[in-house]
């Protein structure tokens, strides 16, 4: 892997207050940023005419480019034809999706919003937050699965390592809507209902800024088990790492589906800045056999400078 | 740096292959039928470029944009001399809606689906064997978006051989608010036209082989030059003229070459009021102001808006044209808009000439572009 490193420099949640006290995972100002009211949380002028998860996104991109010190007010200061938008959703525009075919059903095309077009598109989101804030570099939207949000934080990598992007807000956000509990109560599951964002860097960029970098993204598996993932995500450093599992956040927040890496990017962010650790391994096993496994490397900045 | 194209498949409502889309093309015919699965008395276009391919006619079913997935990967591996044993390379799935169709037909119909049926990865895995799948949702500019991608994880050692690939299949929720949203009423799409009265949908899947120079067990069928992508970051679906400018010199740039070099276009072409005259105007500032004129082209006009799969259908489309010296023309081009004027578009018939590079443009709601660039093999 040649290129730049890629660092993360901001961490940004938008969580129901429901979630309870999670400064265990998340440091006190991002946890108290982060909580909002489900019912009056997420209103307001920028937030019209969006759906769900692109709301709980732009609410934990902001938190985000603030922690990294790139808004002035809600400004972008940062290279915005050289900042990217990365995003990972799995169930963002179902609520459009099954709505819109009902009112077709019931009322011809003539009963639709024409609002609802950009929603039929499965990027709405990262379509959004890159209009909120002007970023004009690449804008990507992974849909892969459970895995989907540490594949996100890899190509994020990637682009920055190819030189496409300087800097890359990426987010992982899951709206809790009528026909997501349908599908997930298939499965007994219980629906996420928020979002995550972690802001990426090149460590050149980052030192540039004169930021601190939280963590660096070392390293990336996908695989069809966990373990090949982890062995091969841990290439060629095989110094002791703190586990991140995806049960750490499932027990707590639900499915989490493809907000799960990017939550545990964030969590495992946190703990390299908190803790006397090296280096954090966050890891989704294969849900079922036909799903893949993938594990993701964080490490202590200053080591690998 | 550049990339080898060893392997292409195809399918769309004008062939099941890639000779046999791009033979269709250049006879000028197009997929253009009635709406073949949705009840007509709720929509007000009625027409579209759909795979016939449904077990009882009229009747839709759930997963066709992942079986037409996976027969152009076939064709591509086949094509590349990599159809023995299992495929263990990586997989980037480019689409705009993803089996959104399905998720329509479960929560309306009660057709069965689970959350795993939603991205590509499982079905690609149970039929060549590797976990390394990726699904990008990355609207209409989602398989030259991949494509730059595939380049990049080549660039970075991270591969030697990617297949890049797309799949869409028409929903009632996108063309239904498309519908509801334009103020004409398409019988066609007419890229280009003054006579256009906006976007069709098409149906289709695509796939390349990409790999390594030199690395293919067969000869390269065309090299990719560069991929440039970026975002409008102004509108969710009305396209922007300066930043497509941009993708476009970028583009030229990664690749080294300048307006004058480039020799077709194919364009992205979709027939809406918006995008054309926004494609046109971006073009003017690039090539017409550097005195350049190369041939111009959309495939959209025989194969609709193929979607998410579009740029990489016209990429194919392109290599097939580098490799014969022959462009396809623009179906029912007679009047074309103003903001063309000094464009060599294609029209009633193909064009034949010496074809050395392609650039290749796709947009996408979400304000959305990518540009690559194409050079003949040999």
């Amino acid at each position: 892997m040649s290129g730049p490193a890629a660092v993360i420099t901001g961490i940004g949640l938008a969580l129901p207050d429901s979630v309870g006290d999670i400064t265990d995972l998340f440091d006190t100002s991002a946890a108290e940023r982060g909580l909002f009211d489900r019912e009056t949380g997420l209103r307001g002028r920028s937030m019209r005419h969006k759906d769900r998860a692109s709301r709980l996104a732009l609410r934990a991109a902001e938190s985000a480019l603030h922690d990294a010190g790139l808004l002035d007010s809600d400004t972008f200061t940062g290279p915005a034809d050289r900042t990217a938008v990365v995003v990972s959703s799995n169930l963002g525009n179902l609520d459009s999706v099954c709505s819109f075919v009902d009112i077709i059903t019931r009322d011809t095309v003539t009963g639709l919003s024409p609002l609802g077009l950009p929603h039929t598109s499965s990027n709405a989101v990262a379509g959004w937050v890159a209009i909120h804030y002007g970023l004009r570099g690449p804008n990507l939207t992974l849909c892969n699965g459970p895995t989907s949000g540490l594949d996100a934080l890899f190509w994020t990598r990637n682009l920055v390592a190819v030189r496409r992007s300087d800097v890359a807000v990426v987010i992982g956000a899951e709206p809790d809507t009528e026909p997501v509990a349908r599908l997930l109560k298939q499965d007994n599951e219980s629906a996420f209902d928020g979002a995550v964002a972690v802001v990426v860097e090149s460590a050149e960029h980052a030192q540039h800024r004169g930021v601190r970098a939280r963590g660096v993204l070392a390293g990336y598996a996908r695989a069809t088990d966990l373990s090949a993932a982890i062995t091969a995500a841990r290439q060629p450093d095989l110094r002791p790492v703190q586990l991140l599992t995806a049960e750490t956040f499932t027990t707590r927040f639900g499915y989490c589906c493809g907000a799960l890496g990017v939550l545990q990017c964030a969590a495992g962010a946190t703990t390299l800045d908190r803790d006397d650790i090296d280096a954090v391994l966050a890891t989704i096993g294969a849900a079922d056999g036909a799903e893949a496994a993938a594990a993701l490397l964080l490490t202590r900045a200053e080591v690998v400078a | 740096m550049s990339w080898d194209i060893t392997g292409l498949g195809a399918i769309a409502s004008i062939g099941s292959g890639p000779e046999e889309i791009f033979a269709a093309l250049c006879d000028g015919q197009d997929g253009l039928g009635t709406l073949r699965a949705f009840d007509l008395s709720c929509y007000r276009a009625h027409h579209a470029y759909e795979i016939d391919d449904r077990a009882q006619p009229g009747r839709d079913e759930p997963f066709r944009a992942t079986r037409w997935l996976r027969t152009a990967i076939t064709q591509a591996l086949r094509d590349a001399g990599l159809d023995g044993g299992p495929s263990r390379y990586p997989m980037l799935v480019g689409t705009t809606m993803r089996e959104q169709r399905s998720v329509e037909l479960w929560w309306r119909d009660g057709v069965p689906l689970g959350s795993a049926d939603l991205h590509f990865g499982p079905a690609l895995r149970a039929q060549f064997g590797t976990p390394q799948t990726y699904t990008f949702a990355n609207a209409c500019a989602a398989t030259l978006y991949t494509l730059g991608m595939a380049a990049d994880l080549i660039e970075l050692d991270l591969a030697d051989t990617v297949v890049v690939a797309g799949t869409d299949a028409i929903t009632e929720s996108a063309f239904g608010t498309l519908d509801r949203v334009q103020n004409d009423i398409p019988d066609a799409l007419r890229p280009f036209d003054n006579g256009r009265r906006g976007m069709l949908m098409g149906e289709g899947a695509v796939a390349v082989v990409l790999q390594r120079r030199g690395m293919g067990s067969v000869p390269a069928c065309a090299r990719v030059r560069a991929v440039s992508m970026n975002c409008d970051a102004a509108h969710p679906t009305a396209p922007a003229p300066p930043t497509i400018s941009w993708a476009i010199r970028d583009a030229h740039r990664r690749a080294g070459l300048s307006p004058a070099d480039i020799d077709v276009v194919m364009l992205h072409g979709s027939g809406t009021r918006l995008n054309d005259v926004a494609e046109a105007t971006a073009l003017a500032g690039v090539f017409t102001d550097a005195g350049a004129a190369p041939l111009m082209t959309a495939i959209k006009s025989m194969t609709g808006h193929t979607l998410g799969g579009s740029g990489l259908l016209s990429l194919i489309m392109a290599v097939l044209s580098l490799q014969g010296g022959v462009v396809p023309p623009i179906l029912g081009l007679t009047d074309p808009i103003s903001e063309a004027d000094g464009f060599q578009l294609v029209r009633d018939r193909p064009a034949h000439a010496d074809l050395k590079t392609a650039q290749i443009n796709a947009f996408g709601f979400g304000g959305i572009n990518a540009v690559a660039i194409l050079e003949r093999a040999s």
